[in-house]
């Protein structure tokens, strides 16, 4: 009785996840009348805009990632080797992008260096390029921060340091060569929630005025009916797409360190 | 001047004082154990030399050079640590070279050092594997390796030994040893396990409340404790409470017998100890009641109850000679025994 229930659990949960992906794919195909066709998705890979904004959106995602990593592992490092008492502070403020909507952050934002501040980063596009990327990486940083830090509980950081300190390396290489290589996997599971935030991410994007995936998946939507359900499911293809590769890099990187 | 000198190094962590005034000059090559109960302040002061912990007053000289004011990574140190350290996502050949890379040794004398070092502890196959495919002996090796290539000034040892079972323990310190001997290195070994200080030290520092009570070679401070604390800590100690009847001519009376020490005391009471193996059996002297009796192979080792306190006392095994029995009454012999005369601070 109690394996039926848990069955039934497991089966509702699947569905609510699955139905509207289904749903929505059985719509994309859909374009033709009576029959199932491709059209939608060939409608959309032509599209030069498509191409144009997920490109920039895999791009600012990337660099979201390089971002993130440079500001979170570090700082969970040092938290964690010298202070651990501030650890539940740290832990909030990495935990308040998910309080703050974006929308205040990117209004914050356009207060703070609009044109007429005296950082005027809106003024040009890479420096709006700059603002979004910083955006990004706010909202990325509960997750981030999370796994860093479960990746670095496993380490024995203090201990470590000091080693490596009495053999003669400073900061840069034991960050580099010691704490970053044994968090890799946790680091890398902060990468795929940071990426698929990134390819999805709407607000920031479109107040900002940036060429991303998020504000052209809401323009099309808008505007035709097939294409936006055929784009949906092209979007979650390369997510997760991205996703494997990660992953099989850092397995690859695993398997080297371990198998040899 | 001594190559590493310990001048007058006290550290404070707030309000609590862990390290009093603690001097030490160590030459060249020496062996020295830091002993001492846990919180002692013997890692502390290691802590310091190594660069961890700076002191809140005094310096550490190195051979010449102050190095108070120095980084752990400017220091040329090398240390192993009792958890190994060993850096998990490096191969055991990388981890050895380590140092060497910091310190910009090109590659082709680094892999020949590596290799010189693996094979000085004995582990020359095992380049390629890396630290979680090794046991714990092996992986300390590695560890004591790692720290000795890039030929550091001083070897600091904190407590390298405690995380290995009792065989390994005694085979590695072995090792450690004749590798200090062989290369000559000036050396700190901190340990709580007096027999692991007793058996490879040059010297030895037993340290109690952040103070070093005495220091000495493992002889003296076996043999002659300066102080109630170090005779209590390194080894078993028998005490017995004693009557001064005569404090010139040191004439005592320890459970109804009387002797004479042939030394002076002062007069009332005094504590007279005494080492198990330091007390022998004989037909007359102070009477003991056996409690019961441990045959150890080599050694026979009886408990005994003497003036309502329990002693233990031990002799060699011979085939002669009989384990004695429970409620049996045996003599110590006052004359035939080594008593230790212990200050009267406790």
């Amino acid at each position: 009785m109690r394996k039926f229930w848990s069955w039934g659990a497991i089966i509702i949960g699947a569905l609510y996840f699955l139905l509207p992906l289904i749903g929505t794919l059985e719509f994309s195909l859909r374009m033709r009348r009576g029959e199932y066709s491709l059209d939608a998705y060939r409608s959309v890979l032509a599209d030069p805009n498509f191409r144009a904004t997920f490109g920039y959106s895999v791009g600012m995602a990337l660099a979201t990632i390089v971002l993130g990593v440079l500001i979170v592992v570090p700082t969970a490092y040092w938290v964690r080797l010298r202070l651990p008492r501030l650890r539940p502070v740290i832990e909030f403020i990495t935990l308040l992008p998910l309080v703050i909507p974006a929308i205040v952050v990117v209004f914050g934002y356009i207060r703070l260096y609009n044109t007429s501040s005296i950082l005027p980063l809106t003024g040009t596009a890479s420096g709006t390029n700059l603002l979004l990327l910083c955006g990004y990486a706010t909202l990325a940083l509960p997750y981030m921060y999370r796994a860093v830090d479960t990746g670095l509980s496993t380490l024995d950081v203090r201990t470590l340091t000091e080693a490596a300190q009495s053999l003669g390396a400073g900061w840069v290489r034991i960050i580099g060569n010691l704490i970053l290589p044994n968090v890799l996997g946790a680091v890398m599971s902060g990468a795929f929630l940071s990426f698929a935030i990134v390819i999805g991410e709407f607000t920031m994007a479109a107040l900002l005025n940036r060429p991303a995936f998020g504000p052209y998946m809401q323009l099309l939507g808008a505007n035709r009916a097939y294409e936006p359900a055929a784009l949906a499911v092209i979007a979650f293809a390369a997510t997760w797409g991205c996703m494997g590769l990660m992953q099989l890099i850092s397995r690859i990187a695993g398997v080297r360190k371990t198998a040899k | 001047m001594s190559f590493l000198v310990l001048d007058h190094l006290q550290k404070s962590f707030g309000t609590t004082k862990v390290v009093h005034d603690f001097n030490l000059h160590i030459e060249k090559g020496e062996f020295i154990s830091f002993l001492g109960p846990s919180g002692c302040g013997k890692t502390t002061v290691l802590r310091m030399v190594a660069g961890f912990e700076s002191p809140s007053e005094g310096r550490i000289v190195i051979d010449g050079q102050d190095v108070t004011g120095l980084r752990p990574n400017q220091r040329q140190i090398g240390m192993v640590f009792q958890a190994y350290a060993l850096f998990p996502n490096l191969t055991v050949a990388e981890n050895v070279g380590f140092g060497l890379k910091v310190a910009g040794v090109p590659r082709s004398e680094r892999s020949g050092r590596v290799t010189e070092m693996l094979e000085l502890i004995g582990l020359p196959d095992l380049g390629q594997r890396y630290p979680w495919q090794l046991s714990g002996g092996q992986q300390q090796r590695v560890a004591l390796a790692r720290a000795l290539a890039p030929r550091p000034r001083v070897l600091l040892l904190d407590e390298p030994l405690s995380a290995l079972d009792a065989k390994i323990r005694v085979s590695l310190r072995n090792q450690i040893r004749e590798i200090q001997r062989q290369l000559g290195i000036t050396t700190i070994f901190v340990t709580h396990d007096q027999e692991e200080a007793l058996s490879i030290s040059d010297r030895i520092v037993v340290m109690h409340r952040g103070v070093a009570d005495q220091t000495g070679t493992p002889r003296q401070i076996y043999n002659q404790p300066a102080t109630d604390f170090v005779a209590g800590f390194v080894g078993t100690l028998n005490r017995f409470e004693s009557e001064v009847l005569d404090a010139a001519s040191g004439r005592v009376r320890v459970a109804g017998t009387e002797f004479s020490l042939n030394r002076p005391l002062q007069s009332g009471k005094v504590t007279l100890a005494a080492r198990p193996e330091g007390l022998t059996l004989a037909d007359h002297g102070i009477a003991a009641e056996v409690v019961g009796a441990e045959f150890l192979g080599s050694v026979q080792r009886v408990r005994a109850r003497v003036d309502g306190s329990e002693i233990v006392l031990d002799r060699f095994n011979a085939p002669s000679v009989a384990l004695p029995e429970a409620g049996e009454i045996i003599h110590i012999s006052p004359e035939g025994s080594n008593w230790l005369v212990l200050a009267t601070d406790a």
